[in-house]
């Protein structure tokens, strides 16, 4: 019983998931309260009917400087209250699989997902509003599909993933080829797209490969800025989204790893459904031709239920998703620049991704630049600065504005309305006999950042652009691009579509150095990497762990694990262990510097509750946690590593310890690890 | 308002009662719905803004997941919330404090009003809303007096410090209380001195409320209603009517010592159709010693049968009526599918045959309870006490469940009802009818049956207290014990002179000096016993305690919602804590002082991991043991 739903502060429904059970749960409730009505009302109308009391009763309590968290009743339903900006979250669960923390997670990741699909227009809560809730009945069906279906496959990811357990990448650990694919990568592909006169104005910043969730290589080019973890995860959602690879499910069977045989089989070993619901007719017979596995996704089967009733047609996947990611340059951080992601599927399961700039990205930067401005000077209002700064800032921030309005209405940007409200702005705060920078401007403010999401939005999400030409990499060149990778990783591909699953295996550990390990998760969090031995516990795979339940017990042990080490983090606690029924849970975090000595702890922040979820798919918290440690280490390139392991426990604590104390040491040093 | 009050001072930041039944209408003002709110001085706009929207968003949320509303979480306050016919709870604390323990303090709350006042919708149809204000503020400040932190996170019996008394002492007190039980009227008691704990007999819950009457008549505050003292005995002795939950009488009487004995000689005249008499557990109990504890506890399976199934699961003698299966289930499906006949009797004359068995009881307790068996003439009455082998008090107890699945029969969707999980339904269900259908209260106490869902299945009960100085014997006895001189005089008489002696003993005990911060502290809080042994300098606030405290309660509340989870270290960089647990107990220790040093990566040779040895060496001069 799982719900998510997103309503403006006016209770308009902005968008909503529920699985079916809810669903159906709520048909009873609004079917028993309108018995005399004839039929079920549409179920957007119940839910949002239902929910309105909780979400008006939010807004009366934000007026009154509290607000709800979250709600719990006594047959352990939980609800989760979160708002961003304008847009009020609520995550609800009713059978117990997820805890307040996760979904108090999927509400970040969620609005991580929007903010990533929608960049800065979400900083305008009246836009955004707009775009979640458009007026054009398919397309609002169509945007709250794909939602949906990304929430789904996150939940799904984070469920079964280790890496989006933890919140970090993992990358395929075979050194040689990893080296060679980020070769290619650069050498040839990159060089290759950027030079072509067909890119349309756009320039290839990233391209990585990814074999089902894991990253066998990545490549920056030179002027790009770095890729946040934050960035990379959603991006590998949305990549999962695309091209669903159950990987629970489909793993070759051993005596297929080798030899020609693979190559013929993979294809139908490996099927996976297209994204696109408009072929459900000729679905079925490929599903009967591979009788062994059913690799429809059950998340995916649901959103088709809940939907059922829509006929939506998804956009072509060959086309690109406009995405809005973070770019450091040196003057600063911009969140949400507008990038191009092109998803082209190689194999089943395999999957490179190019992420390109878009020529006129510096309109973006600009637009922050102001935004960023308004937004400063409407805080100091607030706080009663105003008076006292006279807005000095302000002057500068007047004549670039002046000049970059310019620069619009020369590149045929409808600005007319900034304009006019800036026109406003300047008589208000500049003109001598004007009430100058007092409160009565920060209606003014919120104005300006209004109407630069609104410029923003109009350079990059709306379908055209300035200018009409088509910005993109023509089709011929990404088939070239898929075809040259495809080309190079032939002999590989089986390999890795292996590899994926059985990336570090337990047996790797000879049993006499670790004796009683169980299994381990190993972070680098400076940079958002993380090892760990497969815990696959399909009925067809056995695992180290054995087979069905006990590995199924190991797995339910670690997720929660981590959940209550992140319960502590939060806390303050950075060292953690814990004896649960017949095991022994250790947990530490630690800091070191860049040539490998440990630093010395320092006590860590502690954190109320509802705050943002530890981790670095959303509000990167390790990010903070190694600003605030570096401020102690200035000059100092500072390292933050997490390790959490599983011992059986009967053995002694000591040899424990000193399992964990090999394992820090050894895991990231490719020359003494037993792995690498 | 809040934050006037020092903030670790107390627990509760808010905590009010809401009455839903009296706002219905649109026009209706919500503060007419305000029974009671804390702080008092709290303005009338503010009250009802949080009244309103707390209970609003409630009721809106056990809507939508059919379940009552049990926290809602605030960014500067939780609240723990109960529900229940029209009532609204909510008790707000700082967010610090763990869940759990905020609900547990709730729940005692009300559970203390409803020992003293009877069912709560009962008690605000016959008394003022202020005297009931006062009540609450007084349960409300007694649950906080002199709170230390680590009370807000275990909820437990102040009890006069061991180590310093002469275990003699406590044998002696405990040898009192075993005297007074002789006469059959007295259920048990215990012996508190200066408002602590010197032996009881009763369950930790039981004692607590207890204790808040006697730290009121320490006080000498005067108690508006209920309250008797007797001049035969110097003003002395007290006493007032207080209510027994089933579950609570059922463990009272199911005390190993000389039940039996009492029950032999009250009821072979008055209860002469009891089959117990012929019953198979007559046979076991021909000699009568402490090591006699099964017979009996198969005895107490029998009352057991009428509790309500969730009681019965919620009780911790569950594995003792286990034993009785068949007898249980039995007695779920009578009360899931009362007969026919059964339904039409109560519909129709409900109210008359309340009075009767009002009546009737307050004639004499025994004689009306057979009484209640032939007026009934409801088949079930028949069955449960034939198959119970049942003595009075459990055919008694019988009724009360028998009525509360009848009122929730009144409703229209009645078939539904018995259908559905009765856990929710029945609640539910006898919520509205109360709000709706509750007839004026047409006698003073004891007890209306019609509030009778099963929670409110309360049994008057009278509690005795003699005062000697400092020194209280507190004795629940049955409600004629007070008009019974013979039996009043014995208890009185019999224990008068040990009372003084031990009395004057205790007093010359001088209470353990504090202790300043030591090389390390520790919590050790029994969970049987409810009972906390702590070195934590109390309020003061050391700079190690503030730390331990923190992790104490985030310990307690994993804890709490991990069963599997036996031990645990938590460490950051500056302190280290260890926690374990059993059944029985939860210890907590800290070690002091500046030996912590480490850079957080893994390394045995990190103090904090022998933290487990040294708590097992140094807690066993507390008498901890955790070996």
């Amino acid at each position: 019983m799982k719900c998510l739903l997103i309503a403006s502060e006016s209770a308009e429904m902005l968008f909503y998931w529920t699985d079916l059970e809810f669903q159906q749960n709520i048909q009873k409730q609004y079917g028993a309260s309108q018995e005399e009505g004839h039929g079920f009302p549409a179920f957007e109308d119940s839910i949002s009917t239902l929910f309105a009391p909780i979400i008006i009763s939010f807004s009366t309590m934000v007026t009154e400087a509290d607000s709800y968290t979250s709600f719990t009743t006594e047959n352990n339903h939980i609800y989760v209250l979160h708002q961003f900006d304008e847009c009020l979250y609520i995550a609800v669960n009713g059978d117990g699989e997820e805890k307040e923390e996760d979904l108090r997670r999927k509400i970040y990741v969620m609005n991580k997902m929007i903010e990533v699909l929608f960049g800065m227009v979400t900083l305008s809560g009246n836009l955004l509003r707009k775009e979640l809730r458009a007026r054009d009945t398919e397309q609002r069906l169509r945007l709250w599909k794909h939602l949906q279906s990304l929430l789904e496959t996150y939940s799904h990811l984070r469920e079964n993933d280790q890496s989006f357990l933890v919140e970090a990448v993992e990358r395929l650990i075979h050194p040689t080829l990893c080296e060679q694919c980020i070769e290619f990568l650069e050498r040839r592909l990159v060089q290759q797209i950027n030079s072509s006169v067909e890119r349309g104005g756009e320039e290839v910043l990233h391209a990585f490969i990814l074999v089902h969730t894991k990253l066998l290589a990545f490549y920056s080019s030179r002027n790009a800025s770095i890729l946040s973890t934050s960035d990379l995860l959603a991006l590998i959602i949305m990549a999962q989204n695309m091209y669903p690879s159950n990987v629970d499910v489909d793993d070759p069977s051993p005596e297929v790893q080798s030899g020609d045989s693979l190559s013929n089989s993979t294809d139908s070993i490996f099927y996976t459904p297209e994204p696109s619901p408009t072929d459900k007719d000729s679905k079925k017979p490929v599903r009967g031709s591979t009788p062994v596995f059913e690799f429809v996704d059950p998340d995916i089967q649901m959103a088709e239920d809940s939907l059922s009733t829509l006929e939506v047609y998804p956009p072509d996947p060959a086309t690109p998703h406009k995405v809005f990611l973070e770019v450091s340059q040196k003057d600063g951080l911009y969140p949400m620049m507008p990038h191009s992601m092109y998803c082209l599927k190689l194999w089943p399961g395999i999957t490179l991704v190019l992420l390109t700039k878009f020529p006129h990205s510096g309109v973006a930067m600009s637009v922050y630049t102001f935004w960023e401005a308004f937004a400063k000077l409407e805080k100091r209002l607030n706080e009663g600065q105003g008076g006292s700064t006279r807005g000095q800032p302000m002057h500068e921030v007047r004549s670039k504005l002046d000049k970059f309005l310019k620069t619009l209405a020369l590149n045929g940007i409808q600005s007319s309305q900034l304009q006019n409200v800036w026109t406003e702005f300047k008589n208000r705060a500049f003109s001598r006999g004007g009430p100058g920078f007092s409160r009565d401007l920060i209606p003014w403010c919120k104005n300006m950042k209004t109407q630069l999401c609104g410029i923003y939005r109009q350079c990059f999400l709306s379908d055209s652009g300035p200018d009409d030409t088509p910005r993109r990499l023509s089709p011929g060149l990404r088939e070239r691009a898929q075809t040259m990778v495809q080309e190079q990783l032939m002999d590989w591909k089986d390999f890795l579509l292996v590899k994926s699953k059985r990336n570090i295996t337990m047996v790797s550990y000879p049993l006499s150095d670790f004796p009683g390990l169980v299994h381990f998760i190993c972070v680098d969090r400076s940079s958002g990497q993380m090892i760990a031995p497969s815990l696959s516990i399909t009925e067809r795979t056995t695992s180290e762990l054995g087979k069905g339940p006990v590995a199924q017990y190991i797995k339910n042990k670690m997720w929660s694990l981590v959940s209550t080490t992140r319960h502590y983090l939060q806390k303050g606690y950075s060292t953690l262990t814990l004896r649960d029924g017949d095991f022994y849970f250790c947990y530490f975090l630690w800091f070191e510097n860049e040539t490998g000595f440990k630093l010395e702890a320092k006590d860590i922040p502690i954190m109320p509750d509802d705050s943002a979820p530890i981790g670095m798919l959303a509000q990167n918290y390790y990010r903070k946690l190694l600003r605030y440690y570096s401020k102690n280490h200035p000059g100092e390139t500072v390292k933050c590593y997490e390790l959490l392991t599983v011992h059986l426990g009967v053995i002694p604590t000591e040899i424990i310890l000193q399992h964990c104390r090999q394992l820090a040491s050894k895991l990231w040093e490719p020359s003494r690890n037993p792995l690498l | 308002m809040a934050e006037l009050l020092q903030p670790d001072s107390r627990m509760c930041n808010y905590f009010f009662l809401y009455d839903g039944s009296k706002v219905r209408g649109e026009a209706d003002p919500t503060r007419d719905g305000i029974c009671y709110f804390f702080p008092e001085e709290t303005p009338l706009d503010k009250q009802e803004l949080l009244c309103g929207q707390l209970a609003g968003v409630g009721r809106c949320v056990s809507e939508l997941s059919s379940s009552p509303a049990r926290t809602l979480r605030l960014r500067r306050n939780k609240f723990a919330i109960r529900m229940k016919d029209d009532f609204f709870w909510a008790l707000g604390c700082s967010v610090d404090v763990p869940t759990v323990s905020v609900s547990e303090f709730l729940d005692q709350l009300i559970d203390l009003f409803c020992f003293y006042n009877g069912p709560v919708r009962q008690s605000y149809q016959l008394n003022s809303q202020e005297t009931l204000a006062a009540q609450w503020a007084r349960y409300l400040s007694h649950l906080q007096s002199g709170s230390s932190e680590l009370s807000h996170i275990f909820s437990c019996l102040k009890t006069i410090d061991s180590t310093n008394v002469d275990p003699l002492l406590l044998l002696k007190a405990a040898l009192i209380l075993q005297a007074c039980q002789r006469c059959p009227l007295v259920l048990a008691g215990c012996i508190l001195f200066r408002g602590r704990v010197v032996s009881t007999q009763m369950s930790p819950g039981l004692t607590m409320k207890v204790m808040v009457h006697e730290s009121e008549t320490y006080t000498k505050a005067q108690r508006p209603n209920g309250t008797s003292a007797s001049s035969s005995f110097s003003g002395t002795v007290s006493s007032t009517t207080v209510f027994l939950t089933a579950p609570e009488l059922q463990d009272l009487q199911s005390a190993p010592v000389d039940k039996g004995f009492s029950s032999d000689i009250l009821k072979p005249s008055s209860c002469p159709t009891t089959p117990q008499r012929d019953g198979p557990s007559k046979k076991t109990r021909l000699s009568r010693t402490l090591s006699d504890t099964p017979s009996t506890e198969s005895q107490v399976s029998n009352p057991s049968l009428s509790k309500p199934p969730q009681k019965a699961s919620l009780s911790p003698r569950l594995s003792d009526s286990d034993v009785f299966s068949p007898a249980l289930s039995h007695s779920a499906a009578n009360s899931l599918n009362p007969s026919p006949q059964s339904l039409r009797f109560l519909s129709n004359g409900e109210n008359t045959v309340e009075d009767e068995v009002e009546e009737s009881r307050s004639r004499d307790s025994t004689g009306g309870r057979s009484q209640i068996r032939s007026e009934g003439d409801g088949s079930v009455f028949e069955e449960d006490s034939h198959l119970n082998g049942g003595e009075g008090e459990g055919a008694f107890g019988g009724v009360f469940e028998f009525q509360a699945v009848e009122s929730g029969n009144e409703q229209p969707h009645d078939d539904k009802v018995v259908e559905e999980d009765s856990r929710v339904s029945r609640g539910s269900v006898s919520g509205h009818k109360a709000g709706k259908s509750d007839p004026p209260p047409l006698l003073p106490p004891p007890h209306r049956l019609s509030d009778a869902s099963e929670e409110n299945a309360l049994i008057p009960m009278t509690l005795y207290m003699h005062r000697v100085k400092g020194l209280v014997l507190a004795l629940l006895v049955e409600p004629h014990f007070m008009s019974d001189a013979t039996s009043m005089e014995e208890v009185y008489h019999s224990s008068l002179a040990s009372l003084n002696g031990l009395e004057a003993h205790l007093r010359t005990i001088s209470p353990g000096a504090p202790g300043g911060p030591g090389p390390y502290t520790f919590a050790h809080f029994d969970c049987i016993q409810s009972t906390l042994t702590t070195n934590l300098s109390g309020r003061s606030g050391g700079a190690w305690d503030q730390p331990f405290v923190r992790a104490t309660s985030l310990l307690h509340s994993h804890f709490c919602n991990t069963e599997t989870l036996q031990e645990a270290i938590i460490r950051n960089a500056s302190t280290a804590v260890y926690g374990t647990r059993s059944v029985a107990q939860e210890t907590y220790f800290q070690q002091n002082g500046g030996s912590l040093r480490n850079s957080g990566i893994p390394n045995h040779q990190d103090s904090a991991f022998s933290l487990p040895s040294k708590a097992r060496h140094r807690l066993l001069k507390h008498g901890v043991n955790l070996l």
